[in-house]
This record gives C-alpha cells, sequence and structure tokens, in this order.
C-alpha cells in the first residue's frame, strides 16, 4: 500500500468528494473546474471506465499470432461483417487508417481505394464473449467489473475504496493500462465519479484523466446516437458545459420521451449523478470441486474416491452440468502436491464412471509420507439436462461406448485411439478415414450418413495389387486371373463401375478405374478394377489391380 | 440494339451441317444450362456434338422450364437435326418425368401446367420466383396428349402401379447404362417391372454435357446449386463422366441386350408431331374493328393522320413515301404490329403521358402521321425500306418511350387491355459474367474471399467494371499455382452460361390466344410482376413480336416543362411543334452550355459540342451518336470533325474497278465519309466486304458475345481480308472492323439517334427561352440526368433566374415559378426536404389557406408528426414565420408528438418556457446543414468560406480559367463532382471540381493516377497542381493535374461533422457506371450507356 504523500492534487478531491455533505467543498470543486454546481450530487464512487478502441483487430491479431502467422504490421488488414450489399468494415489496423480505410465502409469500395487490404471475418459474437471474460479477468483490481460494449468496446470497474490496494488511483490506472497492453490491448483508463463521466474521459479526455472536467468535452461524450448528436450541434450545442447550462425545463420539455441513447438530459444526469448508473458484476462461473479433508495422513485415496465423485457429481446434477475434464489434486503432508487428470468425450456426471477413469491410475502417485488433502475439480464442463435413453429404461448405446473411449484414453492415451469414419468420395480408398474419436463435428464432415450407391467389399487391400488378367478387349469382364501366383477362374461377374478421378483432387493424368465384382469357382469374391481405359491417351495398356476381398 | 442493359452472351452455330440418316436412337434426356446449374453445355454444343455422333433428331427436357427449347431449337435446326421438344418434370412428391407433347395442343397444356406449378404455390398463393410446384392431380390433368416417360427412383416398384392408373400417357420408364455397376441388373429388374405394367423401358443416358471434358464444370455447377464446395459436396457429385452425349452406336452396343428400349426413343420421338414453328402468332385483334381487315384499317388511320399532320395538304413527297412504306407493311404482314403501338400511344396521350417512339421501323412516315414519333421523316433523309428489309425476315424494331414516372400506368394498361394470359413481360436471361463466374467457380472451389475477388480484379478486370488495374503479381496472386489456372478455366467455362432468369425492362408480348399455351410464364421478384420463360432473342428466333415499353426521364421532365410553359407564359407546344431551327438555342450549344439538356450535358458531350458546333438538326443526331466508344475506338471523331470544317477533303476510299466506285459516298455520304453509326458499320460489312446477311447478323451477334472467343477472329480475318481484296485501303479496312467491335458493345444507330436528337432539340429549346421553368421540370424529374439538383440549381442562377428556398408558406410539393418583376422566380419544392415524405407535405399543403403564423400553429392543422416538423426546421423552411434554422430546431422539439386529443391540446403542464439564447448559427454551418438536409445551399458555396486563404496561397478561381494564357501552370482547388475513367479514354481519368465561380475540367494521366490513387478516389475537396491546356479551335480549357492534394479536412472546419458535398450522379467512384455488369436489368439504363471521351 503506498502512501498519500505523494498522490496528486486529484486526490485530495476524492476526499472531498465522497464526503457527502461537504458541498461547501463540493461547489469549491466544481466552479473551480467551470460546471455549473447545480447539476452535481453526490455519488460517493469512484468508477474507472477503459476504452479499447482497438479492441476486435487486436484480439484477431492475437488470434493470428497463437495461430502461427503472426500478421505484418505494416500491411493494411481489415476484419468485415456482412452488411445488406456485400461485407462492411468493421475493424482495421493502424496500416488500413493510413491507407484511409474507413470503418463502416463497404469492403468493395475499401479494395478500390487500397487493392492490398486483405480482410478476414469479424467475430462480434467472439468479441462479445471476450470482453465479457477480460471483465472478469478485471477483477484484479476490484470486484465490481462488467463489460460495456453498448457503444465501442471497454470495461467499467467500481473501484470505490480499492485503489489504495493498487498504489492510488493514478498508479491503478497507469497499472491497468500497462496490465492490459501485456495482452496486446490498447487502452485508455479514465476515472470519474459516475459511469457517465468516467466513460467521457476515457474517450475524450486528457490520458489517464482522473476527475477531470467534463464541460469542454463535446456532447458525442455523453453516449448519445449520431442523430442526437447531429440535432445537438444544429442547435448550436457543442459542448457538455453549453448543455449543462440550459434550464433544464427546457431540456425536458423538449427529450422527455426519448430513449436514453437519444436523450440529452438522461446521458447529462447519468453524468452528473442524477440518475444512478450501477455497476452490476456479472457472476463467475461456478467452480465444481468436491474436498475430503483427513484427520490423518493416509497412502491410498481410492476409498475416499467414490465419495468424492459423489459429491462432485451431486453439485455437478445442481447446476445441470456435466464435466469434461476432471483433475484430482492429492496435497501430501510434506507440502508437495500431485495431480491427475482425465477426460471425457462427452460430458458425464456418471460417479461410478469418473472413479474408474481416476482408478487405474492412482498408482503414479508417489504417496510419499501420506496426504491429508485430497481435492477433485472439473476444470471444464458443460451443459447437460437430465435425458432419458428411453422409455424402457435402457442404457444409452452412445454413452456405453463414450465411456469406453474414455477408459482405453486413460489407459493408453488419446493418441492411440481412433475410429473410423465415413467420407463421401467416390474412390475408395478415400471413402474412410481415422478420426479422433467422438470428435466434435463428425456429424457435419462432408457426407456423414450418405454412402456409395454400390457395395464395397468387406476388406479393402492398403494398396491394390496388380493382377494378371485375361479379357476381352476393350472393355470386357475378366474371364481369367492370376494373384499371388494362384489361378482364378471367373464364374460370375457384376460391373462395370466407372470411377473417375477427383479431378480436383487427383493429377492430372490420373486413369479412371473400372471396377468389377467378380466370383471364381470356388465361390470366392473379389474386387478388381482396371486402370483406364485403351483410348483415354492417359497410358499404354491398361492395367489390372486387386483392390478388395468380399467375405 | 440498345434496349436492354447486358448483351446477350448466345452463342451460334455456323457452317454447313449436311443432314445425318435416320439413326435408330434419339437421346430424349437432354439437360441444357436451362436448368439452372445443372446442364454444363449449351445448346450449340449439344448441337454440334449430336451432327458429329450421327443424330438426326434431339430432344430437350429442361427440369420443370421450357426457357432453353427455343435455343435448342434454333441451333438443332442450324445443324440440321429435328429438335424434339420437351421437358423434365419434377413433382412436388419427387416423381421425375420427361414428358413430350406429341401436337400443339399437348404442348400447349404442358405450359399451362408450367405456368400453373410457376405462379401459384399448393396453396394457391402467390409463387416465389424461381419455384415451381406440379403435384400429381395437376399432371393428370394436363397430360393428355403428352408421352411421359417416369424416371426411376428407389420408390419407384411402389408407386408404378398408382402413376399407370393416373397418367394414361405414361408408356415408358426411362433407364440410363452410367457404368454404376450394378447397370445390367437394375436395367432387368425395370424391365420386368414395365412389362409387369404393360409399358416399356427406353433408353436415355441423362445427357447433362456434351463431352466427358465438361465433367468439371457441371460438378463445380452442383456445387454452386448445393452451396457446398468441391471438397466437401462428396456424393453430390457424380462418380464418373458417363452423363455426356454418346453415339447411337455407342448406345446400341450398351444396350445390345434391349433393342426394344432404344427403339422405344424413335417410337417417343417420331410421334412428337411438335415444331416450335407450329407457334403461329396471332396479333390481338381489339385494334381492328368489326368490317376493316387490319390493313385497311392502317390506312384509313395512315390518311387521317396524315391530314392531321399536313394541314396544309400533302405533297407528293409525303404522298409516295407513305404509299410505299403501306405496301412494305401489308407485304410483311405486320399492318397489327403498328396498330398495337398506335393504341397504345393513343392511350398514354389521352392520359397526358408524354412519348416517342424510335428504332429502325420508327422513323417511318407511317409513324410519324400516326403520332408514334415526332420527327418529319420528309426533311430527314431517313428511309424506311432501309430498316425493314423485305429480304431479311427479322420483325420491325419500334421502341417507345415513356415518361419515367408514368410508364407503370402504361403497363397496367396493357395488362387491363390484353388481359394478363395475354400479355406478359418477356424474360431477360442473366449470364454468368467474367466477374460473377470467377467469384462463384473460385467459392465452389474452395478459394476464400480474398482470393476470388483478387482475381475478378486482376484476371478479369480489364473486362470488367473495375478502377482497378492493379496486375496479378501487386495482388499477389500466383497464377501458374495449378489450383488457380484450373479455376481461372473452369471460369472461362462458365462464361455466358445463364444463371437465372429475370424479368426484362419492358418487352411486351401480344398475343390473340392465352400466353400460357404458348410459353410458360412465371412469376417475377417484384409484386404483381410475372414475365414468359422466353428472352426478346427466343422471340426474334420465333418471329414473336415485342412492343419495347420503356420509361425516359428526360420526357418526364419535357412534359412537366410543357405544362409550366402554357400555364406561365401561355405558350402550348408539344414535341412536333417546337419551333425548329432556332437559331439561339443552336448558339447556346455552340457555347457548350449544356447542363440538364438530354443526352449531351456529360462533360465529353460538353466539350464536343463546341468543338462540333452544331447548326442544324442533323448535326445533333451525330452529336448524339459520336460521343461513344465505336467511333472512338475507330478513330472516327476527329476525321469527321475536321472534313466538317473543310480541313480535309472528303474522301471515299473505293473499291477496285469492276465495283462500283461510289458504294461508300452511298452509305457514308451524309456523314462525310466517315461512318458514325452502326447501320453504317453493318452496311460496310454488307457493301464493302460483301457480307451475306446471314453473315452480316453472325458479326453482329459475334460483337454481343465476348471478344475473347475465337469468332471474332475469324470475322475480322474474312471482312478485312474481303476489303482489301476488292481493293480498299488495309488501314480504312482494319479501322472500319475496329469501329464495328466498338459498336459490339455500345452501338449507336442512327434510328435512335434521330428520336433522341429531337429530344435535346427539344430541351434546348426549353433551356435557351424558359431556363427557370426547365430547371423546375428538371428538379421535379429527379432523379434522372447526370447532374445532382445542387449542379442543376446554381447553373439556372448563372444564367439569371432567382431561386427562393424552400418555405413552409410559399413552397408546394415540386418545386415552381413565382412571378417576380418581369419573369418568374424559381421557388424550390418540398419534395428537396430529404427525408420528408410526399403524404406529409401533401397534408401541410391542404391546410395551408391562410399562411401559417408559427410553428405550433403548423402542427396543430397539418397534424404534422413532431419527425417531419423537424425535418422542416432542420431544412430552415420557417423563414417566412421570422424562425432561424436554429430557433425553429428548437421549437420544433418543444412540440407534442401526441394525438390530437383535447387533454393534449397544447398547454404547458412544466410551467412557462424561460427563453433560451442559443448561439447563432454561421454561415458557414448553414451552408454545412443546408447540403445536409437540401443536397444544395443557395445561401453560399462552401468554397467561397475558404477563398481569402486560397486566393492568398495563389490559387486561381474556375472563372480566371479563361482568362490565362495556355500552358500556364497554376494551383486551384474545389468540390469534386465527378470523377470518370471512361474505358475509351486508355487509363486516363477525368475529374471536375466545382467552386463558387464554376466548374474546372482536370485530365489526369495514368501515371497521375497511379500515384495520387488515394486522393483520387477520397478526396471531396481536392487541390491540384497543374498546367492549363486551351483546345485552340473549340477554346475548351482542361487542367492537366501534376500533383494532386486531398483537402477534405478544410470541410471539415466549416462544421465539425462530417460533411460530404453530393456528386454528381455519373460519378464512377461512388456510382459505378452504368456498364452492363452492374445491376439488376430491370434497373438497367434505357439509353445506351455514354461513355466520356475526350
Amino acid at each position: 500500500m503506498g502512501t498519500n504523500e505523494s498522490d496528486s492534487r486529484c486526490h485530495g478531491s476524492v476526499r472531498i468528494l465522497s464526503k457527502d455533505s461537504n458541498a461547501v467543498a463540493l461547489r469549491g470543486w466544481a466552479v473551480g473546474r467551470g460546471l455549473p454546481f447545480h447539476g452535481w450530487r453526490m455519488t460517493g464512487r469512484r468508477i474507472v471506465s477503459v476504452w479499447l478502441p482497438e479492441f476486435p483487430m487486436e484480439r484477431w491479431q492475437r488470434g493470428q499470432v497463437r495461430m502461427g502467422n503472426p500478421p505484418p504490421e505494416d500491411l493494411p488488414q481489415a476484419l468485415t461483417t456482412e452488411g445488406t450489399h456485400g461485407p462492411v468494415i468493421h475493424a482495421i489496423n493502424r496500416a488500413a487508417r493510413l491507407a484511409g480505410v474507413e470503418i463502416g465502409a463497404r469492403l468493395a469500395d475499401m479494395r478500390a481505394l487500397c487493392p492490398t487490404l486483405k480482410a478476414d471475418f469479424a467475430d462480434p459474437e467472439g468479441d462479445r464473449a471476450a470482453l465479457h471474460r477480460l471483465a472478469l479477468w478485471a477483477r484484479r483490481w476490484c470486484p465490481w467489473t462488467v463489460a460495456d460494449d453498448e457503444i465501442g468496446h471497454g470495461l467499467v470497474l467500481d473501484t470505490t475504496g480499492s485503489d489504495h490496494l493498487h498504489g492510488g488511483e493514478a498508479a491503478m490506472l497507469a497499472g491497468m493500462e500497462a496490465a492490459l497492453s501485456i495482452l496486446g490491448h490498447s487502452a485508455r483508463p479514465a476515472l470519474a465519479p459516475t459511469w457517465g463521466a468516467a466513460w467521457a474521459l476515457a474517450r475524450f479526455g486528457p490520458v489517464r484523466a482522473i476527475c477531470a472536467d467534463t464541460a469542454p468535452l463535446p456532447v458525442t461524450a455523453l453516449r448519445l446516437d449520431a442523430e442526437a448528436v447531429l440535432l445537438l450541434h444544429r442547435l448550436g450545442l457543442r459542448r457538455i458545459g453549453q448543455l449543462a447550462e440550459l434550464p433544464r425545463l427546457s431540456l425536458a420539455r423538449r427529450f422527455a420521451r426519448a430513449a436514453a441513447a437519444q436523450n440529452p438530459l438522461i446521458r447529462l444526469d447519468q453524468l452528473t449523478g442524477h440518475l444512478p448508473e450501477p455497476v452490476s458484476p456479472l457472476q463467475a462461473p461456478p467452480v465444481f470441486r468436491a474436498d475430503a479433508r483427513l484427520a490423518e495422513p493416509i497412502l491410498d485415496p481410492s476409498h475416499h474416491l467414490p465419495e468424492l465423485c459423489r459429491a462432485l457429481c451431486g453439485q455437478l446434477a445442481q447446476a445441470h452440468r456435466g464435466l469434461r475434464r476432471l483433475r484430482l489434486v492429492i496435497y501430501r503432508t510434506d507440502g508437495e502436491v500431485s495431480r491427475i487428470e482425465a477426460a471425457c468425450a462427452l460430458p458425464s456426471r456418471d460417479p461410478a464412471h469418473l472413479a474408474f477413469l481416476l482408478r487405474d491410475r492412482l498408482d503414479r502417485i508417489d504417496p510419499g509420507f501420506g496426504f491429508d488433502l485430497i481435492s477433485l475439480e472439473a476444470p471444464v464442463t458443460e451443459a447437460l439436462a437430465t435425458t432419458q435413453a428411453d422409455l424402457a429404461g435402457g442404457k444409452d448405446t452412445g454413452l456405453a461406448l463414450a465411456q469406453l473411449v474414455d477408459r482405453l484414453a486413460v489407459r493408453f492415451g488419446r493418441k492411440a485411439l481412433s475410429e473410423l469414419q465415413a467420407v463421401a468420395s467416390h474412390v475408395p480408398e478415400r471413402a474412410e478415414c481415422k478420426a479422433q474419436p467422438l470428435a466434435r463435428g463428425a456429424a457435419s464432415r462432408p457426407g456423414a450418413g450418405l454412402a456409395p450407391r454400390a457395395e464395397r467389399p468387406q476388406r479393402l487391400l492398403d494398396h491394390p495389387e496388380e493382377v494378371q488378367v485375361l479379357y476381352a478387349v476393350p472393355e470386357g469382364p475378366p474371364a481369367q486371373f492370376q494373384w499371388r501366383r494362384r489361378h482364378y477362374r471367373v464364374a460370375r461377374y457384376q460391373g462395370p463401375e466407372r470411377i473417375a478421378p477427383e479431378w480436383w483432387k487427383d493429377r492430372p493424368g490420373t486413369r479412371l478405374r473400372d471396377y468389377f465384382k467378380v466370383e471364381d469357382e470356388a465361390g470366392h469374391r473379389f474386387w478388381l478394377y482396371r486402370e483406364g481405359l485403351h483410348d483415354d491417351g492417359r497410358g499404354g495398356t491398361p492395367r489390372w489391380f486387386l483392390h478388395g476381398i468380399f467375405a | 440494339m440498345p434496349d436492354s442493359g447486358p448483351k446477350s452472351l448466345r452463342k451460334s452455330l455456323t457452317g454447313a451441317f449436311p443432314p445425318n440418316p435416320r439413326a435408330g436412337y434419339v437421346e430424349l434426356g437432354v439437360t441444357t444450362p436451362f436448368s439452372f446449374l445443372r446442364g454444363a453445355s449449351d445448346a450449340a454444343e449439344l448441337a454440334a456434338t449430336a451432327h458429329a455422333l450421327g443424330y438426326d433428331a434431339l430432344g430437350v427436357a429442361d427440369l420443370n422450364t421450357m426457357a432453353g427449347v427455343v435455343r435448342l431449337h434454333a441451333e438443332a435446326r442450324r445443324a440440321n437435326l429435328r429438335p424434339v421438344i420437351g421437358c423434365r418434370l419434377r413433382l412436388v412428391t419427387g416423381e421425375e418425368f420427361l414428358a413430350y407433347p406429341r401436337d400443339r395442343d399437348a404442348y400447349g397444356r404442358l405450359c399451362t401446367l408450367l405456368t400453373k406449378g410457376k405462379r401459384q404455390d399448393l396453396d394457391e398463393g402467390w409463387q416465389a420466383k424461381g419455384l415451381c410446384d406440379i403435384t400429381l392431380d395437376d399432371l393428370a390433368c394436363h397430360a393428355e396428349g403428352v408421352q411421359l416417360i417416369v424416371v426411376p427412383d428407389a420408390a419407384l416398384p411402389r408407386r408404378l402401379a398408382e402413376l399407370v392408373r393416373c397418367l394414361p400417357g405414361l408408356r415408358h420408364i426411362a433407364v440410363s447404362y452410367l457404368y454404376q455397376g450394378d447397370d445390367r441388373a437394375r436395367i432387368n429388374r425395370l424391365d420386368r417391372l414395365a412389362r409387369a405394367h404393360g409399358l416399356s423401358i427406353l433408353a436415355t443416358n441423362d445427357v447433362h454435357y456434351h463431352a466427358p471434358d465438361r465433367r468439371p464444370l457441371q460438378d463445380v455447377m452442383t456445387c454452386i446449386r448445393e452451396g457446398t464446395t468441391i471438397h466437401r459436396a462428396g456424393f453430390l457429385l457424380a462418380a464418373n463422366a458417363e452423363r455426356h452425349l454418346k453415339s447411337p452406336a455407342e448406345m446400341a452396343r450398351l444396350f445390345a441386350d434391349w433393342p426394344h428400349a432404344l427403339q422405344a426413343t424413335r417410337t417417343v420421338a417420331d410421334a412428337c408431331n411438335f415444331s416450335l414453328q407450329e407457334l403461329a402468332y396471332h396479333y390481338p385483334q381489339e385494334t381492328v374493328p368489326p368490317g376493316e381487315t387490319a390493313q385497311s384499317q392502317l390506312e384509313k388511320l395512315t390518311w387521317a393522320g396524315a391530314a392531321r399532320r399536313y394541314p396544309a395538304g400533302l405533297s407528293q413527297k409525303v404522298r409516295e413515301l407513305l404509299v410505299k412504306e403501306l405496301h412494305i407493311i401489308g407485304l410483311k404482314k405486320i399492318p397489327q404490329y403498328f396498330l398495337t403501338i398506335h393504341e397504345i400511344v393513343l392511350w398514354a396521350r389521352a392520359q397526358g403521358i408524354l412519348c416517342q417512339g424510335r428504332g429502325s421501323a420508327a422513323n417511318s412516315a407511317v409513324c410519324f402521321v400516326l403520332g408514334i414519333t415526332s420527327v418529319d421523316p420528309t426533311e430527314q433523309e431517313l428511309l424506311f425500306e432501309r430498316f425493314i428489309s423485305i429480304d431479311r425476315d427479322e420483325p420491325p424494331d419500334i421502341d417507345v418511350d415513356f415518361e419515367h414516372e408514368r410508364r407503370e400506368e402504361v403497363i397496367q394498361h396493357i395488362y387491363e387491355k390484353y388481359g394478363r394470359h395475354r400479355a406478359g413481360l418477356c424474360a431477360t436471361v442473366i449470364h454468368y459474367r467474367p466477374r460473377s463466374a470467377i467469384r462463384e467457380v473460385g467459392k465452389a472451389m474452395g478459394l476464400s474471399e480474398d482470393v476470388t475477388s483478387a482475381l475478378a480484379k486482376t484476371v478479369w478486370g480489364s473486362w470488367g467494371t473495375s478502377m482497378g488495374e492493379a496486375n496479378s503479381r501487386e495482388a499477389g496472386i500466383d497464377l501458374t499455382d495449378p489450383l488457380m489456372a484450373r479455376t481461372i478455366r473452369l471460369a472461362e467455362q462458365m462464361i455466358g452460361m445463364p444463371r437465372h432468369l429475370s424479368q426484362h425492362v419492358g418487352g411486351f408480348i401480344l398475343t390473340e390466344e392465352s400466353l400460357h399455351q404458348t410459353v410458360p410464364i412465371g412469376n417475377a421478384a417484384m409484386p404483381d410482376r410475372s414475365f414468359i420463360e422466353w428472352d426478346k432473342d427466343d422471340i426474334d428466333e420465333l418471329g414473336i413480336l415485342k412492343i419495347d415499353v420503356l420509361a425516359l426521364g428526360m420526357l418526364t421532365c419535357i412534359r412537366k416543362c410543357f405544362g409550366l410553359l402554357k400555364n406561365h407564359y401561355g405558350v402550348d407546344l408539344d414535341l412536333a411543334t417546337i419551333p425548329p431551327d432556332d437559331e439561339p438555342t443552336y448558339d447556346m450549344l455552340c457555347r457548350g452550355d449544356s447542363v440538364g439538356v438530354f443526352q449531351v450535358e456529360s462533360r465529353a458531350q460538353m466539350n464536343m459540342l463546341p468543338r462540333l458546333k452544331p447548326r442544324r438538326f442533323y448535326d445533333l443526331v451525330v452529336e448524339v451518336a459520336i460521343v461513344r466508344p465505336g467511333p472512338i475506338q475507330g478513330d472516327m471523331v476527329h476525321p469527321y470533325l475536321r472534313r466538317r470544317d473543310g480541313r480535309e477533303p472528303e474522301d471515299y476510299p473505293s473499291p477496285a474497278p469492276p465495283h462500283d466506285p461510289d458504294e461508300l459516298r452511298h452509305i457514308l455520304g451524309r456523314t462525310y465519309g466517315v461512318p458514325i453509326f452502326q447501320e453504317q458499320a453493318m452496311k460496310i460489312a454488307m457493301v464493302a466486304a460483301e457480307f451475306s446477311s446471314q453473315e452480316a447478323n453472325a458479326l453482329r451477334k459475334a460483337m454481343a458475345t465476348f471478344r475473347s472467343r475465337g469468332t471474332i477472329g475469324t470475322l475480322e480475318e474474312l471482312m478485312v481480308g474481303r476489303m482489301i481484296a476488292r481493293g480498299y485501303d488495309p488501314d480504312f479496312a482494319r479501322r472500319c472492323f475496329d469501329q464495328i467491335k466498338g459498336f459490339g458493345d455500345y452501338g449507336f444507330p442512327e434510328s435512335h439517334a434521330v428520336s433522341f436528337a429531337l429530344l435535346v432539340y427539344v430541351s434546348s429549346w426549353m433551356k435557351c427561352h424558359y431556363p427557370a421553368a426547365f430547371a423546375c421540370a428538371l428538379l421535379n424529374s429527379q432523379p434522372m440526368g447526370f447532374y445532382a439538383p445542387a449542379q442543376i440549381v446554381r447553373d439556372v442562377r448563372e444564367h439569371g433566374v432567382e431561386v427562393r428556398p424552400v418555405d413552409v408558406n410559399f413552397s408546394e410539393w415540386d418545386s415552381t415559378l413565382e412571378p417576380a418583376g418581369g419573369g418568374f422566380a424559381l421557388r424550390l419544392g418540398l419534395r428537396q426536404v430529404d427525408g420528408l415524405g410526399r403524404e406529409a407535405a401533401e397534408r401541410l399543403l391542404r391546410v395551408r389557406e391562410d399562411p401559417f403564423t408559427s410553428l405550433s400553429d403548423l402542427a396543430l392543422h397539418a397534424r404534422l408528426n413532431g419527425r417531419a416538423i423537424r425535418l422542416l426546421a432542420a431544412a430552415d423552411a420557417f423563414g417566412s414565420l421570422g424562425l432561424t434554422r436554429r430557433a425553429a430546431l428548437w421549437e420544433a422539439r418543444a412540440l407534442r408528438d401526441a394525438p390530437d386529443l383535447p387533454l393534449f391540446r397544447p398547454g404547458q403542464d412544466e410551467g412557462e418556457e424561460t427563453p433560451v439564447a442559443l448561439p447563432a448559427m454561421p454561415l458557414c454551418e448553414q451552408v454545412v446543414a443546408d447540403y445536409q438536409t437540401l443536397r444544395l445551399s443557395l445561401k453560399a458555396h462552401p468554397m467561397a468560406f475558404l477563398r481569402a486563404s486560397l486566393t492568398r496561397q495563389r490559387f486561381v478561381r474556375a472563372a480566371d480559367l479563361a482568362a490565362l494564357p495556355n500552358n500556364r501552370r497554376l494551383s486551384l482547388a474545389g468540390l469534386v463532382l465527378v470523377r470518370q475513367r471512361p474505358g475509351s479514354a486508355k487509363g486516363v481519368c477525368f475529374i471536375t471540381l466545382e467552386d463558387e465561380t464554376g466548374v474546372a475540367n482536370l485530365v489526369v494521366w495514368p501515371k497521375v493516377m497511379a500515384s495520387f490513387r488515394k486522393v483520387i478516389m477520397t478526396a471531396r475537396l481536392m487541390q491540384v497542381t497543374g498546367r492549363l491546356q486551351r483546345d485552340p479551335a473549340s477554346g475548351v480549357t482542361h487542367v492537366v493535374a501534376d500533383s494532386l492534394v486531398d483537402r477534405s479536412d478544410v470541410l471539415l472546419r466549416l462544421s465539425d461533422r462530417g460533411f460530404t458535398p453530393p456528386l454528381s450522379r455519373a460519378d464512377e467512384v461512388r456510382h459505378s457506371i452504368p456498364a452492363p455488369t452492374q445491376g439488376h436489368p430491370r434497373n438497367a439504363r434505357i439509353i445506351p450507356g455514354s461513355r466520356d471521351f475526350h
């Protein structure tokens, strides 16, 4: 905690302001700053507004850096949203601003102006979510923080009484700016007794303003929409001070019914504190955690596991959530901490299953001289409603698979597992791929749920094997073939099924394939194909391959 | 073809196609590109391939449409094949049929069925555009005489019994051998199924493209249709490329086991006794009274009209002309066409709607005496038979322009008179253009928006309308990348493929019988509009007549001006009675003083006027046609000017001796030996290069398609070669061809130029003699023309007319004329107030008996809502009440926006209002607010506030330019009015600046453009340093820019709110130039794009 010796003059005025009764001192403060006194009112609060002027662009840049392709600073870059007539510029970087690109213009127009302008899609939803996360992050300064994204992006913090923890108000604002810049955001904080005044100062006031005079600020600083601002300008009212000098009655008559964004009176009252505008923060997401505190250190936690799992699942059930990640933390008596983590393919709150996931790995813990606190946490959860699989009360088979996956993953590691998935491709070897089991988005994979029209063999050779075939030139079916030094005489055949190369993927010159299903005299069924046609101009005589075996 | 915006991209077959012997198989399952985004080969490719493969007939069956049949019909006949016309029907329940009508009646039923599906949804509501809902019941009701072939799906075995019961015409099941692995088994299964129901199988190859190598394009089309990319499309795509046109021999090999399937195709095709040529066209009979034939009625009307037009009696010349024309009309059997147009024009005139005809047939004496046109043919040497030739079987062409504000009335009259079942708008086929093709193909190929737009700009930029000339390196695109190369190749194939149908700007077809028995009719996206499925080329192909009912803003203006002249000056005139050959009018035009005048008001035209110095009507015809890319690209402008001034001898290149040495003199005599008009260029091809009318037609069509295609090259060789062979100068031959090339895009025919020239003359005459009335009419006809109201007002004030501001006590909705001194002053109308609704204004005008005395008085009586009053206050319209803008706004804000109930009558609940002293509004802010609310200011010009500082910095004013010596270096500043970069000017950019004294024209060479690109594109106030350049002949001055500075920041000083002065409507940066790719054809400009030229 810093001393007050070095505190600025402004800090002194805080004390006066925060004492409700000292109206004389307040009058002195207000008049001294050219503000009409009649409008000012005590709020007793100290509100910080932080303006993040470049929030969407900086967040996008950070994302690009994380993905390993940091965007060059000197190339003009824009983020766009879909407008009625094509993409509209949502955010730009410095280079783009210098090149004359404007926010709100159409991308096509701006491209004409600046041909090198790069564009990516903006993510306003993601920005909003990130801003709310940032608001939670800002709790380090005070407990009341909210995201302010009504106009632009910003944060609002009610730091009343908490500034001394950060070395006073001036130091706190500097600290905020520094901390946000470490995150990659340029920020302009300002402090005032009301939200409205802090908002105005952050955007239009001096750098890191603390209770600076709002009278000379333009009326735009009142959080009014463009139409209201235009009207005030036409009326010759350009500064907040000019507006504040007008008789209240005249303003009230003219703006009584207007919504807040169009109503200078409401905004003025919010600025001066006549209208309260409290900072009501969002709740941080709940923490799910069950602890077992032991009277005596023990060496084997397994007896406590079922109870912990039950407790944790009880908490989850109450919140209608299921966990995707599970963490067991064991606090040893000698101060060491060990952790075991497990993950679920689908959100789960089944105590038996969770216990099972942990049980096999408990022996990896070095108990040392024993431990006295076991804590089970659910760091990642997802919404999970209570469901009934079927009316007969049977088991949900999908769940069983998910639990199997979890158990195998615990034992062999996630990388050891894969699941075959159908891919919509006519080319047989491309018709399936290995994927993470139960990976999200499998349902939206191209061609999921579709199948080729013709039958495919149970066994597909990884590499088709060339065979010698006797057939009627040019397009006849195979009559006899030799595979792995054995002769087969074809008794029956079906086909051909012609599969052309995927022109967008295959090298030019790839030949088409004519697949035949054949059955030899012994009843073995094979899948053969002839690669190419005699006159396709893509090589010599067609070659034959055996690609699969039917059961 | 100046009447519709985008050019048709139709490809057409030429060459000899000897007839094939009768083949054993006819392909019936043919999908053309008119099954939108399904078929990947156009009619010409299909027909040519079918002919080469040995077919003698070819079917066409597009999905729920007849839109493509005319093209296939035409191309098949050109390739000596018999077209078999049908369609593919898909019911709402999923069954699919190929439907082939046996005769004309069955065809009519099929069209009726499609019309029903396209006009009404299943609940009989208004069908959305592009959908077609047909149920089995609908089909059963309209299936008489239609041969149906069911296309099998998985449900067929279950459904077949019911289908057979409902549809007696169902005789076949379509089977295809498409190498799907189980083809034999499947065909055998279907064969058994068919037999069990007494049907037969019918072979088809389900043709989607003419050759296997079109599969990629078809795949890409599928992706575009399904909104996916090639990598995600999966089983939406076909496994192989077998759905191409296969030869009858190949089909016989594939169906060797089922000969009856092949035989069935022949049976079905032979049973189709229907050809599109049977769609004998019958004119509506309403126009012919009982007891008359169409010809006799036309003759009667003609002579009656002639007596009216020439009250002094007919001259021998006119009489002969009329007799000759009537004779040709009789021979061509088109009197009803003239009668129908006459009826519409007569009706419009009775309603007071101004109209004028133009087009090849319109410049006839018959049209003049019938009142369709107002250009006296005896004074112009336009020969009728040059346009309607007896040997060429082409329909005559008359477009009728109506006032743009009232054209809808004419359209509704046509619907009312002939019925919606007999009158229909034509379609316009929207084709893929380079930009749309690369964009959509790129998207389907999985390229990002960034890359496709860069591609669209670089590779295709030269064909598009982009301002960018950045090459691909600059955009960072590697054209050697295989994916890029493939995308470009596919996009190239995609260009010209139809994308969807849209309604034509105004082309009507009228029939005697029900229209939906001739062609299906579908709904447009616009409410209450429906259009037929064929476009104007299709209609031409079938010889059906079309009447173009078009909209022209200048006619609105002229009609309003006629009204003003009558009411205020007591002068009663119409188009035909305007005093001809008026000296002061031509003097005015020679000065280039033509703001607001029809056609010749653009900067290029204004620069041309002092050089061309029009002194008679025909000069105006040339003036209208000469500032076009055609003459410019052919380098015909300067020779014309030189010869006209007598600085160069008229010279007619002539062929070598055996040919008539004067053959070109006949064609080019009127234009001093320089080809200016489209007709002249085509005529040169026909006379000097001995093109047959077919070849000339091919030439015209080749011009309309894309220049990249090879046909042009061969035609160029043909034409130039033949001209040289006949002894012409090679250089001249090449120039002739270059000009035709230009005409391909922006050709301007003399037949249209004459009608336009009349409007030029009429509007010039008005401007010259009644500038106040003309400006007033112009303002009341907005939006139209080249200039924004600010420039019109400025021009009229320069002509000494007093312009008075908008005022609630004096202004009408329209701008009006008020007596002032000896003449009239122009009072701006309430329509000038941005955002004020007409209804609110009308309410105000209704109660304005005595002048309003206060704001609340006005609000109370006119019951205007608060918003309207605030708009009026912001527009400073309360001057006569003694309220300044600011005071009015402050007062207006206090008015209640409440219903007029006793309780809410204005009372001061809150107590007495204390007067508030608002700061006075400085003049510069007044001007800015004027621009923001009225888009013009009468108080001052924004530049006037900067003049003191500018003068200190030695900037000159626009008005000073005339006095400065040539080549003088100077600096100048002004608001940007127009920025243009005409395609014909080789990258030169033209900018017009305006200051308080006048306008200055800048020329920016490409090199300067490259370095000051950003300034040019964004600056609203520009400061330029350059050199004065004056054309000695015409006195036209330009400033050739060396450097440009964006000083838009200065505007901010006038008012700290953003202030954007209005640009001219022709500015190419804000409003993209009206080039073919831009916008919906419905909104296309009717007047052929005038591309500016210096």
